[in-house]
């Protein structure tokens, strides 16, 4: 029987990929760290009723994998944000396009992000969840921009700090592709 | 006419709240079961019923010309509670009656552990079926809001008092609602003002140039309460203590205790500004407070348009 190759996913053999600086974070990389955090993580929720949020869609890979490294009986559940049209472009509100399915009243809230830039997005997601009653809510970010942050938010696991790089892969994408690179590229602005 | 709603959490003491402050009013209890048979019997067949029961989106058909069954719902509780006091639980009636004057609007709430604690000891089920119990619960009633209203019931702005019946007891929390409709109900002194002056109609700021005010609609957008140079910090005195300096941050976001300067302006001034800053962290330490520059602010703006909101 002929074997299938592996399909790994290859920029530099697609002709419109983008232009790669280099590679940010390997996959080593981010396995070696996020099974730090869920050490950590593990470790500081011991004996606590844990549920882990994962906000959608860039966090997806990191959430399945870091959850894998918990060990402890956590709820998951995901979250998804998106742009309400106003009347005017001016006047578009964010809003929650996934809520959650389980209830996180007295439970202690995990949110799972792929980056934290300016923290508006998730000083959203905080506000609308503390309304909810958890007994506690903090944040997990697998990348931290702390230079652009505006917003005071809890951020209590970061796996690597970034500046202002244009990144891609882990989830992350350029007009919702390469999401699935096993690592973290920096690549040129386009 | 004093109308009480009480939207409630499954198994969070709603439903024995209800009846007991019914009873000490005096004053009728209106809740789904009776008032949907009882009510709509004229104009929904026992199918129509099974299936109000079932799908929210069911009261959004025709029930009489010109009227689905959520208008003539909407009456026919208006109508009722009309009549004379009533304590309405459940059926959106915190949206129904949020212009009611006068009107008290209570939620009831307690955390997943003890309801189902609870739901374990009322139905003789296991902590795990528990739990679905209540996640299902849960759901439809958020669906029935959603669907209707397009509201979220978890939403604390939609009433008056929410109650977590953790380490609160029915007694207890009757206790508070009828301090609150008492409080509600005594003569004011017309000296007395109306409102708190947090509700006061405030001014619109007004802001200094288009990037203060582009940043407002951002916050907007987030739906991020803010306030606009609320606050003056003294950065330098003279030798008698008189102040000579002083900072008045942009943008405070009370929620994140966070203020915000946005600097758009030429670097000279971007300089003395840095400067006063870095005095204002050393002088008040436990401030949080963060610049927008020229560049970040631009960096926003295009990564904003860039994920339609999306920005992190």
């Amino acid at each position: 029987m002929n074997k299938i190759p592996d399909a790994t996913l290859d920029l530099s053999q697609i002709p419109d990929a983008p232009a790669i600086k280099k590679i940010a974070f390997s996959e080593q990389d981010i396995q070696s760290r996020v099974a730090e955090l869920g050490r950590e993580i593990t470790r500081d929720y011991a004996g606590r009723d844990l549920v882990m949020v994962c906000v959608l869609k860039g966090t997806l890979y990191f959430f399945a994998d870091l959850t894998r490294c918990i060990g402890l009986p956590a709820a998951l559940d995901f979250m998804a944000v998106g742009m309400y049209p106003g009347t005017t472009n001016q006047t578009g509100v964010v809003r929650i396009t996934k809520d959650l399915d389980v209830d996180i009243t007295g439970r202690h809230v995990l949110v799972i992000e792929d980056i934290v830039r300016t923290g508006l997005t998730i000083g959203y997601l905080v506000q609308n969840m503390e309304a909810r009653g958890p007994a506690s809510i903090n944040i997990c970010t697998l990348l931290d921009n702390p230079a652009q942050r505006l917003v005071n938010v809890p951020v209590a696991y970061r796996g690597f700090d970034v500046s202002g790089e244009w990144l891609l892969g882990y989830g992350m994408d350029i007009h919702e592709k390469w999401r699935n690179l096993p690592y973290i590229a920096e690549v040129e602005k386009d | 006419m004093t109308v009480i709603t009480l939207s409630r959490q499954m198994c969070s003491l709603g439903d024995e709240i209800a009846s007991e402050l019914a009873g000490r009013l005096g004053c009728q209890l209106i809740d789904r079961g009776n008032f949907l048979q009882q009510n709509l019997q004229d104009i929904a067949t026992p199918a129509d019923l099974r299936m109000l029961a079932e799908s929210p989106k069911y009261y959004l058909r025709e029930a009489l010309p010109g009227s689905t069954f959520k208008q003539v719902l909407e009456e026919r509780l208006q109508k009722a509670a009309h009549g004379g006091d009533a304590v309405i639980v459940g059926m959106g009636a915190q949206i129904i009656f949020s212009r009611e004057k006068g009107a008290l609007h209570i939620r009831t709430i307690a955390s997943i552990k003890k309801r189902s604690a609870r739901v374990k000891s009322q139905y003789r089920v296991s902590a795990g079926e528990a739990e679905n119990i209540l996640l299902n619960a849960d759901k439809r009633h958020k669906r029935y809001v959603s669907a209707l209203y397009g509201a979220d019931n978890s939403d604390p702005a939609l009433y008056d008092l929410v109650l977590n019946t953790d380490h609160l007891g029915v007694e207890d929390c009757v206790q508070a609602i009828l301090a609150l409709k008492e409080e509600r109900e005594r003569p004011k002194n017309p000296n007395e003002p109306e409102i708190c002056p947090d509700e006061a109609p405030r001014k619109p700021p007004v802001f200094k140039n288009t990037a203060e005010e582009e940043f407002a609609g951002i916050l907007n957008m987030y739906q991020m309460d803010w306030e606009y140079e609320p606050k003056t910090f003294p950065i330098s005195w003279d030798a008698e203590g008189n102040i000579t300096s002083a900072f008045s941050p942009d943008f405070y976001l009370p929620k994140f205790d966070t203020y915000i300067e946005i600097t758009t302006m030429n670097q000279k001034y971007v300089t003395a500004k840095n400067r006063k800053v870095k005095k204002l962290r050393e002088l008040y330490p436990g401030i949080h407070i963060s610049i927008v520059y020229k560049h970040d602010f631009n960096s926003l703006i295009e990564r904003f348009k860039m994920t339609k909101g999306e920005e992190q």
